[in-house]
């Protein structure tokens, strides 16, 4: 049986991506003179072409992935993202009662746009003539999300009302921290487990396990890097003010520190972190008989983030079109497809997802895209 | 007649049937390309019916049929681009702009110029006028809740007797009463944890003094002329227009490189906070020097006091609060207009 045979022996094809920094940056250019000029409005329709353009130079087995986003949806959901990020930044500066207010609101409503915002960008994708799906149900949606942001509201309200020496305080924001693997193992394989091609549904084996372990590693790389970072920068400090060659002030010497921590974290933490759950996430997807495998590698991805960190920092931001197009390309060149049966076999088998009463155009209606 | 060859999606399979396309009196028609002469007819539709995705350099156009259908077309030599400009498929004025370097550098200055014009301009002039509009109300919230923090977690009650502190307050309601009549405000005397050196000017006009700055000041007039600088600071609503510009530069550094990360969008209002507080510091010293005339006090203590604290303040380590030269940056600037002054 087809089944049986190990994905080696069948068919295997890697995912090719044909977009360039130099084309990339001419429409990133002209998408924000627009969206200045538009006061900010249309970055919706600026939105639309950047996924345009990376699902058209997606290229699988001879063909390219499509985009059907509406932009009238995507600016309406941005509206409301403003409004709700707003009112969270704000909300504790006013009150605590309005604070509590926010919270609530984001608890009651998160879950759904969560969940619409998954459907959106997978309604509106399409490989082969048929689209992807979501399936938004939304018990399964407050089930998954809510303890979620319980967690990760927990020390926002706790700092509110209480001192942060307390354990009422720290408590909270300790679980929070160990319960984060378990919060985004739980959110992507909501992800992976519900989603739709035509009429065939994913599956995504659980792997909390190896979500922890890849974060206990990271957190390794983390605390050594900062270690490293911490001698040699204090060294040069140290040297700095004996020599009085340059008399820094503390609050700039504080600054320095704090951006090299956060470069730090991105530069070493962030590679592993991205490489190894890439790897985990798509080596338990599937989509009927075809594996999916990533062969993300976290030295060269780590190349490529000190190269795009350093240059963007030289040319103070402009390069940053091609640091997207260098991590696209590698993030998608690594994903292979392999199957027991050749994938034009598999496709003429595939078909669209059949229309149900309130299905076509519901993704639509309440489409909304918040950048998740 | 050019003919191009493409797949064509039907929209209900995912099956990729080998096409053949071709544009004729405005219509677009799709054949089968089975090795047949003609193929068999598949679609005719009106041009302006039909929707092509915009072209990039190495991608394949996308055609949207009105029936559901999609055609992929690749386009490598850009034929089929030019035979639907022929046939007077138009492009929109962002793909034209975008396929030029040269309107692609223009619209670089342009944006450049632009933010720099916000950032000079707009955006400070923007946040006086809400800082100005703003009600009074939910400055003053802001503020509670700014020193509410504060009191809970770095301040304890003043040490400082209760005799030189109402003789402080008194001289210096003399002086807000003649610089900037009508004008709301609040004192409060704190000590910090880590008996730290300084003065600060909260929303909806607190202003707070702590113990380490008037024992490290010594002389009640440099006290003074440190809290005129703070009701300078009231007066013109800097704290609120501090907050307001930051979030103004945050917003727009989320519009250019949103999408990267959060931290390369922070990393501008960082700077942002840091260069526009020295205008704003400026401003505040004009204020203190008016107030302080108010009252025919010298500047001279004042000076006094600014030159030790930077004497002083390079054998400190940071602590929670931040001190009084980390949010008062004495500038060479700042020293030689209260010097003038003193003359």
């Amino acid at each position: 049986m087809d089944d049986e045979l190990p994905p080696e022996a069948g068919h295997a094809i890697g995912a090719v991506f044909t977009g360039r920094g130099s084309e990339y940056f001419r429409i990133w250019v002209v998408n924000l003179l627009l969206t200045l000029l538009t006061l900010g409005l249309y970055s919706a329709w600026a939105k639309v072409r950047k996924a345009t353009y990376f699902r058209h130079n997606t290229w699988l087995d001879g063909h390219v992935f499509d985009y059907h986003g509406n932009p009238v949806a995507i600016l309406r959901g941005r509206l409301v993202a403003v409004v709700l990020l707003t009112g969270y930044t704000w909300a504790f500066q006013f009150s605590n009662a309005a604070g509590l207010l926010t919270v609530a609101t984001l608890c009651a409503a998160g879950p759904w746009l969560f969940m619409r915002a998954q459907q959106f960008s997978l309604a509106n994708t399409s490989f082969r003539g048929l689209r992807f799906g979501f399936r938004a149900r939304a018990g399964e949606a407050y089930w998954t999300v809510l303890p979620v942001l319980a967690l990760w509201f927990a020390p926002v309200v706790g700092g509110a009302f209480v001192s942060v020496e307390t354990w009422v305080y720290w408590t909270p924001t300790f679980a929070s921290v160990l319960a984060w693997p378990w919060m985004h193992h739980r959110l992507k394989a909501y992800q992976r487990r519900n989603a739709v091609y035509g009429d065939r549904d994913f599956t995504f084996t659980p792997a909390t396990l190896r979500f922890y372990g890849v974060y206990a590693k990271g957190f390794a790389f983390v605390v050594l890097g900062a270690i490293l970072a911490a001698v040699t920068i204090g060294a040069v400090f140290a040297w700095w003010h004996r020599s009085g060659a340059l008399l820094i002030s503390s609050r700039i010497e504080t600054w320095i520190y704090g951006a090299l921590a956060v470069l730090a974290f991105y530069v070493v933490a962030w590679p592993y972190l991205a490489a190894r759950l890439q790897h985990v996430v798509w080596s338990r997807t599937r989509l009927c008989d075809i594996h999916f495998r990533s062969e993300i590698k976290a030295r060269p991805l780590l190349r490529i983030v000190l190269k795009n960190v350093g240059l963007s920092i030289l040319s103070g931001g402009v390069y940053w079109p091609w640091t997207t197009m260098a991590l696209a390309r590698y993030r998608i060149e690594c994903i292979r497809i392999e199957s027991g049966v050749p994938l034009s076999t598999l496709a003429a088998s595939l078909a669209a997802q059949p229309v149900t009463a309130a299905g076509e155009g519901a993704a639509d209606a309440f489409g909304f895209d918040i950048g998740l | 007649m050019t003919t191009f060859s493409g797949f064509r999606f039907d929209g209900r399979h995912a099956e990729a049937v080998p096409v053949i396309v071709h544009i004729d009196e405005g219509e677009l028609i799709v054949k089968t390309a089975d090795g047949t002469v003609d193929g068999t007819l598949l679609d005719r539709d009106r041009l302006d019916r039909v929707v092509v995705s915009e072209p990039f350099d190495r991608a394949p156009r996308l055609v949207w049929l009105p029936g559901g259908a999609a055609l992929e077309v690749p386009d490598t030599n850009r034929s089929f681009a030019q035979q639907l400009r022929r046939s007077g498929v138009e492009l929109s004025l962002a793909v034209r702009l975008q396929q030029r370097w040269p309107a692609v550098i223009v619209a670089l200055a342009v944006i450049v110029a632009m933010l720099g014009l916000f950032y000079f301009k707009g955006l400070p002039a923007t946040a006086r006028w809400l800082a100005f509009s703003l009600p009074p109300r939910l400055e003053a919230r802001m503020g509670e809740q700014v020193l509410g923090v504060l009191d809970k977690h770095y301040m304890r009650r003043s040490s400082v007797d209760i005799e030189r502190r109402t003789r402080l307050a008194n001289r210096f309601a003399l002086a807000a009463a003649a610089t900037a009549p009508g004008v709301r405000y609040r004192l409060e005397f704190r000590a910090a944890g880590n008996d730290g050196i300084n003065a600060m000017a909260l929303p909806g006009g607190i202003i707070l003094v702590l113990d380490g700055l008037v024992r490290f000041a010594g002389d009640e007039d440099a006290v003074l002329g440190v809290l005129g600088h703070e009701l300078g600071h009231v007066v013109n609503k800097h704290s609120v227009r501090q907050v307001l510009q930051s979030v103004g530069v945050g917003t727009v550094a989320s519009l250019l490189w949103g999408d990267f990360s959060g931290v390369a969008a922070s990393v501008p209002v960082v700077l942002g906070m840091l260069s526009y507080s020295r205008e704003f510091e400026r401003e505040a010293d004009e204020f203190a020097i008016a107030f302080l005339r108010s009252q025919h006090v010298s500047a001279r203590p004042l000076y006094d006091f600014f030159v030790k604290v930077r004497r002083w303040q390079s054998r400190l380590e940071d602590g929670q609060v931040p001190d009084f030269l980390a949010t008062h940056p004495s500038t060479d600037e700042r020293l030689d207009r209260l010097r003038r002054e003193i003359r």
